[in-house]
């Protein structure tokens, strides 16, 4: 696995400094945008997620190098969790640059003075702490999740394919149900337990259910790519390259 | 199976509107084992199979004693240290830098040794900085064999390795080989449509059509042993009587100008019809004959 992933790693390097780079600029302009520092590292952390997940799989298929990477002392098995542990390391790299950012940007509008509702809205703020790692975990926890469904698609059917399926399948997942829930009237306070995450927001104010929100979204996070990369495993074994 | 670096039995695999039948292919220590074929006959796909990269529908097949499927599971894919592989393109991303290119292998093979491998992208001109991208066709093949005798393989399977390659070039790649081939434990399968450089190296000649395995003979036999005779209608008539060639292996192709006539021995048939000029049988003119020619 390991040999995978540093295969993974290096293939990636060059795409992932440009990202890094990119990625900075990004989060300056959400900060800005936004008028905190607070998204700047969750925006990050789920941006790069989804394009670790995505930009890994269109190179498999570059002059046939999925199949060619077969033929190196590798298992289906490693190339699988060589992948995962490339996405992981990418959006755990999104966080970092993101966080780097913040407190970039958190510093520059100190030592240049400014004022007004910016020079307010990035000062440092020890109260903040809490909200942003929630908030980043909780933006983990999309990241990972979007990169759990779409990856066991890119393994079964590689990316040209995967590619043209996903956005049916991110409706199917994530669109049609809200619309479902939203005219049923249930959103307007009809879903069974909607007391029960009303409390658990609450408890979130506290620096306990915040450290406990935190610690649930990273296990969501890792268990819902555990799930992924069995199926990916189980899809890629039987997959025809 | 001791001795053989490859042994396939009865390989079958079935798609629409092709299928490999039966396929069986030896590849012994010390040999360079050339598979020819025409485009589409099944030559990539038996490489393919052979390197478990699909399952078969039936049949088995080892690659230095571990089965195929398992060369793509945890319990085989060690195996894989010992086995070079060029397919008919270079098969890595296209942003990589020749250098990169380096590092993958590095990563990949425990015996890579990266000294020998920057050794011969420079005596093959490959530029370290450039990238996939920016090679040609023919440098592409140098870098990806330069990849294969870098990590210290037993063995080879080349797929049209040398298409795209100049002259100069090739005759390089195929000293090299027969340079690998003659260290001990070592072998070579290697696919092309040059049969020219088969003829300079390999030492038996596989031959592939529709699927099945139409021949399997030591090249000599097909270079040295047979010959190709130049017959106008009357001789073949002659030659089929007279039972020199049994009837089952009389095969020939019409010409505008004549008939060329398959001989399996050459020295003897000039001999028996020293008025009938014979020439030295090439792998392209058996090939022609086995998989176009008539049969009477």
């Amino acid at each position: 696995m390991k040999r995978a992933y540093l295969i993974e790693m290096t293939i990636f390097r060059d795409y992932a400094k440009q990202l890094l780079g990119l990625g900075l600029i990004v989060s300056l302009c959400i900060g800005v945008g936004m008028q905190t520092p607070l998204a700047m590292p969750a925006t990050l952390t789920v941006m790069f997620f989804m394009m670790g997940a995505m930009g890994l799989a269109a190179y498999d298929e570059l002059n046939h190098w999925g199949l060619f990477r077969l033929t190196l002392p590798l298992s289906r098995r490693d190339v699988v969790l060589g992948r995962y542990g490339a996405i992981v390391t990418l959006g755990l790299m999104g966080m970092v640059v993101g966080l780097v950012g913040a407190l970039i940007a958190i510093g520059a509008v100190s030592a240049l003075g400014i004022g007004g509702e910016i020079g307010e809205a990035f000062t440092f703020d020890e109260s903040l702490t809490g909200p942003t790692a929630f908030v980043t975990s909780f933006c983990l926890l999309m990241g990972a999740v979007v990169a759990s469904v779409v990856t066991p698609l890119y393994f079964r059917l590689g990316q040209t394919r995967a590619t043209q399926l996903l956005p049916t399948v991110i409706v199917l997942l994530f669109v049609v149900p809200v619309a479902l829930l939203g005219n049923s009237g249930m959103l307007d306070g009809a879903i069974p337990g909607l007391d029960l995450l009303s409390d658990l927001l609450t408890a979130l104010e506290t620096p306990a259910g915040m450290v406990c929100g935190v610690a649930a979204c990273v296990a969501l996070a890792a268990a819902a790519l555990a799930i992924s990369a069995a199926a990916s495993l189980r899809l890629y074994e039987k997959r025809e390259l | 199976m001791s001795g053989s670096l490859i042994e396939a039995r009865g390989l079958t695999k079935h798609y629409d509107g092709f299928s490999l039948e039966g396929v069986d292919l030896t590849v012994n220590e010390g040999e360079v084992v050339g598979f020819v074929g025409q485009n589409g006959a099944g030559k990539s796909t038996t490489i393919k199979a052979l390197l478990g990269l699909f399952p078969v529908d039936g049949g088995e097949a080892q690659v230095l004693g571990t089965p195929s499927a398992e060369l793509s599971r945890p319990s085989g894919a060690a195996t894989k240290e010992q086995v070079g592989v060029v397919f008919d393109a270079i098969s890595l991303p296209e942003h990589l830098h020749v250098a990169d290119v380096g590092r993958i292998y590095e990563r990949a093979f425990a015996t890579w040794d990266a000294h020998r491998f920057s050794r011969l992208t420079a005596e093959l001109g490959l530029d370290a900085r450039k990238t996939v991208k920016e090679l040609s066709r023919g440098m592409g093949m140098k870098l990806s064999l330069a990849c294969a005798f870098s990590h210290d393989a037993r063995l080879l399977i080349l797929d049209e390795a040398t298409a795209g390659l100049d002259p100069m070039a090739r005759d390089e790649v195929l000293d090299r080989l027969r340079d690998f081939v003659a260290e001990p434990g070592r072998a070579v399968l290697m696919s092309s449509h040059i049969t020219s450089d088969l003829e300079r190296i390999a030492d038996r000649i596989v031959c592939i059509d529709n699927g099945r395995i139409v021949f399997d003979l030591p090249k000599d036999a097909i270079t040295d042993e047979m010959g190709i005779a130049r017959c106008r209608v009357a001789d073949l008539e002659r030659v089929a009587a007279s039972g020199v060639i049994p009837e089952r292996d009389l095969r020939y192709l019409r010409h505008d100008y004549g008939i060329d006539l398959l001989v399996p021995d050459r020295f003897a048939f000039a001999e028996s019809f020293p008025e009938v000029p014979v020439d030295r049988m090439t792998i392209d003119d058996y090939l022609a004959l086995t998989l176009k020619g008539g049969v009477r």
